[in-house]
């Protein structure tokens, strides 16, 4: 199969008082802001976390073919013994799921072969959704780990964890390897592994709308950790004038409805951050209910200010 | 490894409390889901906060009576700058321009009317079958207000606040302090506040004292406050407000308050008057006035109101959201020792359009009774009462607001809003109240009014 995989390269310039290096991995741009004095080394680093980025995509990308995940999900009802990390991924995953009462589910993924996420209005039949229903579900897969096996036409995807994951297992290469102030931004999801020399924080702009302010952006202040950010203000469906985010449930099969447009959440790891903002998308209209509960900080963006926004924050 | 022991204990914790309770908290055992994923035994805790940012509110507003009545063009700045640990401080800024009055009290007559303005310079004369109104008013009005707000402890907030303003004839100094409490897991909001405002008015040539004769006009354009002119007044408004919030279910809230408000001090309107009248004809008794004497061609008084109220009431309010709609509905009963009780129904339906544009209908419903001492006219020759007023705003009305507001979001993130809406307020003056004549003329001055705004908001 002939993937058209963009070039895997890298580059590096200097920006304001740092190097940029920048590569595509995951299907998004990628970059590594350096805080040292010598080019050499940050291109050392920028490689390094591209190396990572890329060997996790390789092997978990559901669109590779011969990776782990595509063996699961060809298996056809076969056992499937598996490596130490896939199986420490696939354990998250299952503690995911506990935590979210099925909410986080590896097994969701088949929904896509109902829904197309355009803007257009297409809905799938209420047939199409439970036929492909029949195909969801952790509870119907065995696991003992190493060996997975699971009913043929199920597939697992790792697609909700695989970016925060990477970013994550990269800053801990490029920490280990360097003592320069660095942040990683995979397509917005971030790690600051030190604070700038020059600065006190790394200033990230964050999409919020919430009742308290206007801006449309707002700037955080990252001295250290990371930043997840869930939902996409241009991935959504409208039906019979009623807004569907691409956010489905794995228990109904449908979209979530009232979940924000997208939700930032800052945490120690960005693995922890991402899981975080999607658990609380999952949550809909009890989004920012769930996000202070769990006594993060967190961004929401939902649209238009004022009473909507404020009575979203109705639990 | 001691940490991720730590942390999986705290998670097995989570694991209970998640039964016992809806809202659960799993960030423990993410934590320590999480370390087992990485590897890594304790991660550098996340320190990351908003930078400090200025937001800007700001409104343009019209609101305008027919019939040559008030016309005030306002201007509002609210800024609110953000500081770290959710910390805040707001000001605002209003300037007004007033010009027109409110109709004096005095009735209309089938004959001109002639008054002495407040000035005590000159007269003004109005015609027949008219409100009498002194459209020479102008004023302009500055109003600040500064606020500070933060956390007190986890679950509190603390507000404080100042408010002061200045006219030509009124200053207002104001002081205020609220706080609320979170509890229930954030489900229940209680909040107290207190409020104490001193006012002072200086009516242009002086305050009248309450149920004496409206003087002559002396023509001159001295300040001198001869006569039946008392000195500066002064008013105290001590505020108490206890409120509820809770959240019922995913889709409603809901908020009661109780607010407490005692007013001390001078109440009455300086430039409000009442007509004396006959007692059977209910027409106004005229005055002859001495050659080269400027002054009323009627007998007038000044009203005079009691100098104290006390007004209790109770606002409840429901905010009930469905697919990114809002229905915004809250009632108020206010009732006082002035005997006024009234009732306001208020609805705003928050309807989105798009991502960016939504439209927002709005209906306020607003009934009061007239206050014991309100009356259309006073008897010439009865003996005077201990408090007079007929103030239209005193009396027995209904009001009706309906409008609309169009809001939209600029390519810069900025919101914009316009707002028109129509105001309709007719009121009624008992029979008993009316004298002969009086009954087949108008005793209540209805108003119409039109309201538009434009609001931007933007930050920096």
């Amino acid at each position: 199969m002939a993937t058209d995989r963009p070039e895997r390269k890298i580059s590096v310039e200097s920006g304001d008082g740092f190097w940029r290096g920048q590569f595509l991995a995951m299907a998004s741009p990628c970059e590594v802001l350096c805080e040292t004095d010598a080019a050499e080394e940050a291109r050392r680093l920028t490689e390094l976390a591209a190396a990572e980025a890329w060997r996790i995509e390789d092997k978990f990308s559901r669109y590779q073919q011969g990776n782990i995940v595509d063996r699961i999900n060809e298996a056809a009802g076969a056992a499937v013994e598996v490596d130490t990390e896939t199986s420490q991924l696939i354990d998250f995953s299952v503690t995911l799921y506990e935590l979210s009462a099925g909410r986080f589910d590896i097994t969701s993924g088949v929904l896509r072969r109902a829904w197309r996420f355009d803007g257009s209005g297409n809905f799938p039949s209420a047939a199409l959704i439970e036929k492909v229903m029949r195909d969801v579900g952790w509870d119907q897969v065995t696991w003992e780990a190493p060996v997975l096996q699971m009913r043929p036409g199920m597939q697992i995807d790792f697609g909700g964890i695989g970016k925060e994951y990477a970013v994550d297992r990269a800053a801990m290469l490029v920490r280990q390897a360097s003592r320069a102030s660095c942040l990683l931004n995979f397509g917005g999801d971030l790690v600051a592994i030190r604070p700038p020399r020059n600065q006190e924080t790394w200033k990230v702009g964050v999409e919020t709308v919430d009742a308290s302010s206007s801006n449309a952006e707002k700037l955080l202040n990252l001295a250290v950790g990371a930043l997840a950010t869930s939902g996409d203000a241009r991935r959504y469906l409208v039906n019979n004038g009623i807004r569907y985010s691409h956010i489905l449930d794995p228990k109904t099969g449908w979209p979530v409805s009232d979940a924000p447009r997208s939700i930032t959440v800052a945490a120690d790891t960005c693995t922890q951050a991402g899981m975080l903002s999607t658990l609380a998308m999952l949550e809909g209209a009890r989004a920012e209910a769930f996000l202070d509960a769990q006594q993060v900080r967190y961004w929401c963006n939902r649209g238009v200010t004022g009473p909507a926004a404020e009575a979203a924050k109705i639990a | 490894m001691a940490a991720v022991l730590v942390a999986a204990a705290a998670a097995a914790t989570e694991a209970r409390n998640m039964k016992m309770s809806e809202r659960r908290s799993i960030t423990g055992a993410l934590a320590a889901a999480t370390c087992t994923l990485l590897g890594t035994s304790s991660p550098e805790p996340v320190q990351a906060q908003e930078e400090p940012g200025w937001d800007f509110n700001t409104a343009l507003l019209y609101y305008g009576e027919d019939n040559d009545r008030v016309q005030d063009l306002s201007l509002n700045v609210l800024a609110r700058r953000t500081f770290t640990d959710d910390r805040f401080l707001t000001l605002g800024l209003t300037f007004d321009t007033l010009t027109g009055a409110t109709p004096n009290g005095a009735l209309p007559q089938s004959v001109p009317q002639t008054f002495t303005q407040p000035s005590g310079r000159r007269t003004y004369t109005t015609a027949p079958g008219d409100f009498p109104i002194d459209d020479t008013f102008r004023d302009s009005r500055v109003a600040l207000t500064a606020a500070w707000q933060q956390p007190l402890r986890r679950l509190s907030t603390i507000n404080l606040g100042l408010s002061a303003s200045a006219e030509f004839d009124y200053t207002h100094l104001g002081l205020n302090a609220k706080i609320s409490r979170d509890f229930n897991n954030r489900n229940t909001t209680l909040s107290a506040g207190l409020a104490f405002a001193m006012d002072d008015l200086d009516p242009v040539g002086g305050t009248p004292i309450g149920l004496t004769p409206m003087r002559n006009a002396d023509n001159d354009d001295d300040d001198d406050e001869g006569g039946n002119r008392g000195p500066t007044e002064s008013k105290d408004i001590l505020d108490f407000v206890f409120g509820v919030t809770q959240v019922i279910s995913r889709n409603l809230l809901m908020q009661v308050n109780y607010s407490y408000s005692d007013s001390s001090g001078y109440l009455s309107d300086p430039y409000k008057i009442l007509s004396a009248v006959d007692a059977v004809t209910g027409d106004v008794v005229p005055i002859t006035q001495m050659p080269g004497i400027d002054g009323p061609s009627h007998l007038n008084y000044y009203e005079l109101r009691p100098d104290s109220r006390r007004k209790h009431s109770l606002y409840t309010q429901a905010k009930y959201y469905m697919d990114g709609k809002v229905l915004d509905a809250s009632y108020r009963y206010m009732t006082d020792d002035w005997e006024i009780d009234s009732h306001t129904l208020e609805l705003r339906f928050r309807w989105p359009l798009s991502d960016s544009r939504y439209l927002e209908p709005h209906l306020r419903f607003y009934t009061q009774s007239a206050a014991e001492f309100y009356r259309p006219s006073l008897i010439d020759g009865d003996p005077l009462p201990e408090y007079a007023s007929a103030d239209y705003r005193l009396g027995d009305f209904d009001a009706i607001t309906a409008g609309m507001k169009y809001g939209w979001k600029t390519g810069g993130g900025n919101d914009v809003s316009v707002r028109l809406e129509l105001y309709k307020q007719s009121g009624n003056v008992s029979s008993s109240q009316l004298i002969g004549n009086q009954l087949n003329r108008d005793s209540y001055p209805d108003l119409n009014a039109i309201i538009f705004q434009f609001a931007y908001r933007f930050g920096m």
